[in-house]
Order: C-alpha cells, then sequence, then structure tokens
C-alpha cells in the first residue's frame, strides 16, 4: 500500500503512514492526481532533522477520502521530480517545501518565493518576471495600499492598459505561527490560531479545535456542534456582507457600499451577543465553547438576521438588476472552470468557476453532519459570479441559522478535554468563509505537538487572482482583487 | 433612482449618534474590574493561565496593553476577582497607564498638548500600517467610516498617502519584513506627525511577542501618541479616545 486512508478528524497512528522511496512517492502522488484527487498539504514532517520524512495529504472531494503518503530524502539527496508542469496544482506547494525545507523539485517551471520575497532556494538571488518590449510598462504597487488593508506587493506587466502578467509578492505579514504553536501552551494555540487571520477566526479556531478534539477523543455536545456551524456561518454571513459592501464601493455604487456595511454590523454584532467578540474571538475553545447564548441572546440575533434577510435581499435585487453594475462585473477578471481546476482553486472563488468543493458537504463534520448546507456553483468565473455567489451563500447560511437557533438542542457547551494521544496525526479540514482549511497536527512520543501544518484557502487562491488579471484592464484590479478578498496573513502565517 | 430612495429609507438611522454613552452588549470585553482584596495569599491562578503574561500579582494587575481579552482569568478565577466590563474607554496616552488595577471605572488620555490640539483638533488625517496585523484591526479601522460610526462626522479619516497624513495608526505586531515600509511611510508623513498603537500586536506584540520574526525597532526610535488596547479593540474605543485626547465634546 503507498498510501493511508483517513478521514477528516479521524486521528491516526504516525507510524501507519506509508514511507515509500522517492520515485515510489512521485508515481503514487501522480496516479492520484490524474485520478481526481487534490494535493491539500505538503510539508516535512520533521522540518529541522537533516534527513526529512515529506507528507503528501492528498483528498478526494468525490469519494471524501484523504489519502497520506510520505518519503524520506536522505541527506545528501533532497531532490524530487516535480508535478508542477503536468499538474500546476502542486506548483505553490513545492515552493513552499523548496524554501522550508531545501527540498528542490526538479524539472520545477517556475521556482519563485512564498514569503521570503527575493530569495529562493536558501541563497540564489530571485528576481520578479519582467517583459522587453517598446510599449511594455511596468506597474509596481504595494507593500502599503492605499486602504485600510494587509501588505503585499503587486507587480503588473503592462501595454497600455492591458495587464499581461501579474506576480503577487507577499511575506509581508509573516510572523511564525507554525513554530510559534509547537512551543505554546493549549491556551495560547486557540489564541494563536483565531490569529491566523482575524477575519476566519472562526473558521481557523474550528479547524484547530476539531484537531485537537480528535487527537485527545474528546467527543463534544451536540449543542457545542450547533453553535460552532451556528457561528462559523455568522462569520460567512458576515465576511461575504463585507465583500459585497467592498465590491459595491470598488464600483461606486455608494448606496450598496452603505448599505451592505451597515447589515454586516448587525451580523457582527450579533457574534458578539453570543460571545463579547465581534469577530467571535474567545468563543471555541477545546472541549466546547467559552459561551454559552442565553435566550435574551438568541432573539436579538434572530431579530437582527431578520433585518438582514430582508434587507439583503432588496439591495441584491437592485444591485443585480442595474445595467451599470452588471457593466462592470460581467465578463470582467474571468477565470475558467479549467483554469481554476487546474490551479487547484477553493473556496466561493471555485464555486463561482463551477467546481463543486465545499468541506461542508464532501467532507462534513460537527453540525454539518446532520444538517447537510446545500452546494452551489455558478459557472462563468468572473467578477459578477464570485460576486453573485456569495449573495446566495449569505441566504443559505442565514437560513441555516434559522433553523439551527429554532431547535436547539440541550445540554453542556463544556467537555473536559482528555491528554493527546501519543505518535499521532489528524488532518483537519474545514470550510472557512474563502474555502478550504486545512490543519494538520502531529504529536510525538510524550504527547505535544511536534508539527502543526496550515493551508489557508488563500495558499492557492492567491494565483487564481493573478490569472484573473490576464488581458484585463489595470483599472479592474481593485475589483478582482475585491470578488477573491483574500488574506495577506493567512498565506504568510 | 425609486430603487435607490428605497433603500435609503430602508437604511433608517443606523448611526451611533452618541459614541461616549452607548452601552455595548454585556459580553463585551473592555475595562476590568479588579477585586484584589478577594485574592488568597499565594494564588497565582489567573498569573499563571493569561496566554499573554499581562498579569501581575500584589497587588493584581493587568496590562491592558498586553491582554488579549481572552477572558481565562475571569472564567477560571475560584474568587471571581476579575471581571471585564463593557466599559470601552480604555484609550491611553501612555504605556505605564495601561497597566490597571481595576478600580478606575474607565481610562482616559492624557489631553494632547495645545500645539496638537491647533493643528489636529479640527481635521485628523490618518495613515493606517498593517505590520502583520491579522485583519481584525484593520476590519475595525474600516468599520469607523461605516454608516454605524461615520467617524468622519468628527473631522477625523483615513488617507491613502501618507503625504496627506498627521499620523500613522499602526496594527499588528510589527514584522520584520515590514519594517523598511513602515520606517518609509512614516519619514513621508509631514511634521508635526503622531503615532498611534491600535490592538495588543501593535502594543506589545501580543500573543506573537516571542516570535522571532518580528521587529520592533520603530517603536524604540519614535514616541507613540495613543495606546488602543484590544484585540481588536472596539471601533468606539478608537472613536472615544481620539475624542477625548483632542478634548472635543
Amino acid at each position: 500500500m503507498s498510501f493511508l486512508s483517513v478521514q477528516n478528524h479521524r486521528p491516526f497512528h504516525i507510524s501507519d503512514i506509508p514511507v515509500i522511496s522517492v520515485s515510489e512517492f512521485e508515481n503514487s502522488i501522480r496516479q492520484s492526481l490524474q485520478a481526481g484527487f487534490r494535493l491539500i498539504s505538503l510539508f516535512a514532517l520533521n522540518p529541522e532533522k537533516s534527513e526529512k520524512t515529506v507528507l503528501a495529504v492528498l483528498s478526494n472531494p468525490l469519494t471524501s477520502s484523504i489519502s497520506l503518503t510520505a518519503t524520506q530524502f536522505s541527506k545528501d539527496d533532497h531532490r524530487f521530480n516535480s508535478f508542477a508542469a503536468d499538474f500546476p496544482q502542486t506548483n505553490y506547494f513545492e515552493c513552499e517545501l523548496a524554501e522550508e525545507n531545501l527540498i528542490i523539485p526538479n524539472g520545477h517551471p517556475w521556482l519563485r518565493p512564498v514569503r521570503k520575497q527575493s530569495t529562493v532556494l536558501g541563497d540564489q538571488p530571485y528576481s520578479l518576471y519582467q517583459m522587453e518590449g517598446e510599449e511594455v510598462h511596468e506597474v509596481a504597487v504595494g507593500p502599503i495600499h492605499a486602504g485600510v488593508i494587509e501588505p503585499g506587493h503587486f507587480r503588473f506587466q503592462c501595454h497600455g492598459e492591458l495587464v499581461y502578467h501579474l506576480e503577487i509578492v507577499l511575506g509581508y505579514q509573516k510572523r511564525g505561527i507554525e513554530n510559534l504553536l509547537l512551543s505554546a501552551n493549549s491556551r495560547q494555540q486557540t489564541i494563536l490560531c483565531e490569529s491566523i487571520t482575524g477575519d476566519t477566526t472562526i473558521g481557523h479556531s474550528m479547524a484547530h479545535v476539531l484537531g485537537i478534539e480528535a487527537l485527545a477523543h474528546t467527543n463534544v455536545s451536540l449543542k457545542t456542534q450547533v453553535l460552532r456551524s451556528i457561528a462559523e456561518e455568522l462569520e460567512r454571513v458576515a465576511m461575504h456582507l463585507a465583500g459585497l459592501g467592498g465590491i459595491a464601493n470598488d464600483i461606486g455604487y455608494a448606496i450598496g457600499a452603505s448599505s451592505y456595511g451597515r447589515l454586516r454590523t448587525l451580523v457582527i454584532n450579533g457574534l458578539a451577543l453570543f460571545c463579547g467578540s465581534r469577530f467571535g474571538k474567545g468563543f471555541l475553545v477545546p472541549g466546547g465553547l467559552q459561551f454559552d447564548p442565553d435566550e435574551e441572546a438568541i432573539e436579538k440575533l434572530k431579530s437582527n438576521l431578520t433585518t438582514v434577510l430582508n434587507d439583503v435581499s432588496a439591495i441584491n435585487l437592485v444591485l443585480f438588476d442595474s445595467t451599470s453594475v452588471l457593466a462592470r462585473l460581467d465578463h470582467t477578471g474571468t477565470v475558467t472552470r479549467e483554469w481554476a481546476s487546474e490551479i487547484g482553486m477553493v473556496g466561493p472563488a471555485a464555486r463561482a468557476s463551477g467546481i463543486d468543493l465545499d468541506t461542508r458537504s464532501q467532507f462534513p463534520y460537527g453540525a454539518y453532519r446532520y444538517f447537510p448546507i446545500p452546494l452551489i456553483t455558478l459557472g462563468t468565473g468572473d467578477v459578477f459570479a464570485r460576486t453573485r455567489i456569495r449573495a446566495l451563500e449569505i441566504e443559505d447560511s442565514i437560513r441555516f441559522i434559522f433553523e439551527q437557533l429554532d431547535n436547539l438542542p440541550a445540554g453542556s457547551t463544556q467537555t473536559k478535554v482528555n491528554d493527546l494521544q501519543p505518535d499521532s496525526g489528524v488532518i483537519s479540514v474545514v470550510e472557512g468563509w474563502r474555502g478550504e482549511i486545512v490543519h494538520s497536527l502531529f504529536t510525538g512520543s510524550d504527547g505535544k505537538l511536534t508539527r502543526y501544518k496550515i493551508k489557508d484557502p488563500s495558499f492557492h487562491n492567491w494565483y487564481g487572482l493573478a490569472l484573473a488579471l490576464r488581458n484585463e484592464a489595470i483599472s479592474d484590479f481593485p475589483l478582482c482583487n475585491k470578488s477573491f478578498d483574500l488574506s495577506y496573513a493567512g498565506h504568510d502565517l | 433612482m425609486f430603487e435607490s430612495i428605497r433603500l435609503r429609507i430602508l437604511q433608517g438611522d443606523p448611526i451611533v449618534h452618541d459614541v461616549h454613552h452607548t452601552v455595548l452588549p454585556p459580553l463585551f470585553r473592555g475595562m476590568p474590574q479588579i477585586q484584589s482584596e478577594k485574592c488568597p495569599e499565594g494564588c497565582t491562578i489567573c498569573r499563571d493561565l493569561c496566554p499573554t503574561n499581562a498579569i501581575s500579582l500584589n497587588p493584581l494587575k493587568i496590562d491592558l496593553g498586553s491582554c488579549v481579552f481572552c477572558p481565562l482569568c475571569e472564567k477560571d478565577c475560584p474568587e471571581n476577582a476579575i471581571h471585564f466590563t463593557n466599559e470601552k474607554h480604555i484609550t491611553c496616552s501612555s504605556r505605564e497607564q495601561l497597566v490597571v488595577t481595576g478600580n478606575e471605572p474607565g481610562i482616559k488620555p492624557e489631553i494632547a498638548s495645545e500645539k496638537i490640539r491647533s493643528y489636529f483638533g479640527k481635521s485628523l488625517k490618518l495613515r493606517q500600517i498593517s505590520s502583520g496585523g491579522c485583519n481584525a484591526c484593520e476590519l475595525e479601522l474600516n468599520a469607523l467610516s461605516n454608516v454605524n460610526f461615520d467617524m468622519g462626522r468628527f473631522g477625523i479619516e483615513f488617507v491613502a498617502s501618507p503625504r496627506h497624513a498627521d499620523g500613522i495608526v499602526i496594527t499588528g505586531p510589527l514584522t520584520a519584513t515590514m519594517a523598511e515600509a513602515t520606517q518609509m511611510c512614516f519619514d513621508a508623513v509631514p511634521d508635526p506627525k503622531i503615532v498611534i498603537l491600535f490592538g495588543a500586536c501593535g502594543i506589545s506584540g501580543g500573543i506573537f511577542k516571542d516570535s522571532p520574526e518580528l521587529n520592533r525597532e520603530f517603536l524604540d526610535q519614535h514616541p507613540v501618541d495613543l495606546f488602543i488596547p484590544g484585540c481588536p479593540p472596539h471601533p468606539l474605543t478608537f472613536i472615544t479616545g481620539l475624542l477625548d485626547w483632542l478634548d472635543k465634546k
């Protein structure tokens, strides 16, 4: 067997992962990518050692299966044959592996830095891609942008207004979270995960607590699971509203921008009624929840959401029916289904390009196992589709929240967490509002975490944004950027 | 057009009129109330629990500049000696002022100098710099411009160019990779200029304070005018803090 088949949020023994030769590793991964698996993580299990064990995590959304395979690189030979030319979805993972562990993908078409900006493979200088030609010009933006927004650098190769190529340089937000998690105690770990990206506080803390609970063989009550899903959907609604507001703002549609902003306030204030934080900080902890919302908070949240549902449909009607709005959104920043699938895009952006991919329905966890949420896709892959799908998801999420609030199970929201099982691992995949979040946790013989790997949905989707800009007017960059709404901090970790 | 008017009517009157007296949700964690007389001798539970080492003992004090308001100390104190109230007035003008004994109902920054008030009292333009900020602080700063908080009515606004700004607002723990850009941005702001730190990460490094990826030298070189504690701070903590500092109504 060249793979260990595992389930989402189910622990396994590290020794059960087959460690095969590098060439077998290459062949197995190739075969499974061909068979429709997606690479969702690739990293060294023991980055501190000179003989590194590299683990590949692949998932197949159609069969809801996750497969693990590993290989060991000898001290002197840190090379393998790159998959990226045939399977572009592995491109960025290979770059990350090269940057962090100096494991070199032979024949990689374009090895570039992930978080270190100006060097690849330890010390080789890297220059940004540049086009030459009489009328070609280059535009550099960032790391500090015009708005109140995180830092990142964008380099456009343009011909007049047209963008030929966009290269995105990140790493300005690097805080070293994966390493900090290993030296942190369990309370600090939860707070660190909430801060991977603050706009996805619930999503990342959900991935974390589910991972920890799996490793600790701890089951939480149904009430806890339902309240966690309510929080996750509230976060989704809030951030989708923020995104729609941003898109309305970028096309100069002021009443839309202010209306969506007002409604987002109602949603995040609703979350604050549950846990005191407008972002859900401090709500989820391993073993349950720190707060158990009372009847009054629930009633107030329902009344807020009734307003949101009513007003958002009124605004959507106007937004999606206005010719001048549609003229900006339609056929702008298109990522075809083929491209999106090739580069492994995730989340609403992938669903807007027609890809069936939603962890909540394909790898259901927590309350989504009992109360499924519909998977919606659109086909056009343009800014319109990425906007529309967020509007549709808002409505579905609010409906889900109402259903759950009306049938909230009784019970406790706190369970004692057992010690983590030694020499074990777990793959924790959840659907944040941006898409698939993967946390891979591993313990050592003393039951302490020895490796913590995080994959934010933005890790895939930044490349999608670069592709969306091809042959677009540079003036549409803000609009395209907002339609993807990606995280800098989540990428940089 | 009629549709737009209808949407405007739907908006109603969402603005927070009285920023000082609006009461935040009961669970919101702002100014802590500490009853250190309840502390049994030798008890160190809260200090040992605190994920950012914000608590010192004898007497019990909380450093709001490090606190991430998680609130483990409140939850796990067997004597119920700590309670985070929903009081949002916690902006300070000095780092020492952030270490509270919890007997204060709220804290206010010292009023800015005559010179600062004459320059910025009526119009204050700020350039935000995110240096490792997780986007929670950034979203709360963005929320200041929405129809609920509408900070522009007080003459305070965020601007795109540092050349148009009167000061900078830093979010995040100050990453090494942003050190150069942060300095360049600050240098581009014309004098006189102010520095505001927004959130626990900026003030102390917060949960990231032990990260080797940080470079906080900028703060050694430049004095800070205002500290806004929180994780993230509430938008009203920012507005009320600035209004108090500028001695506006």
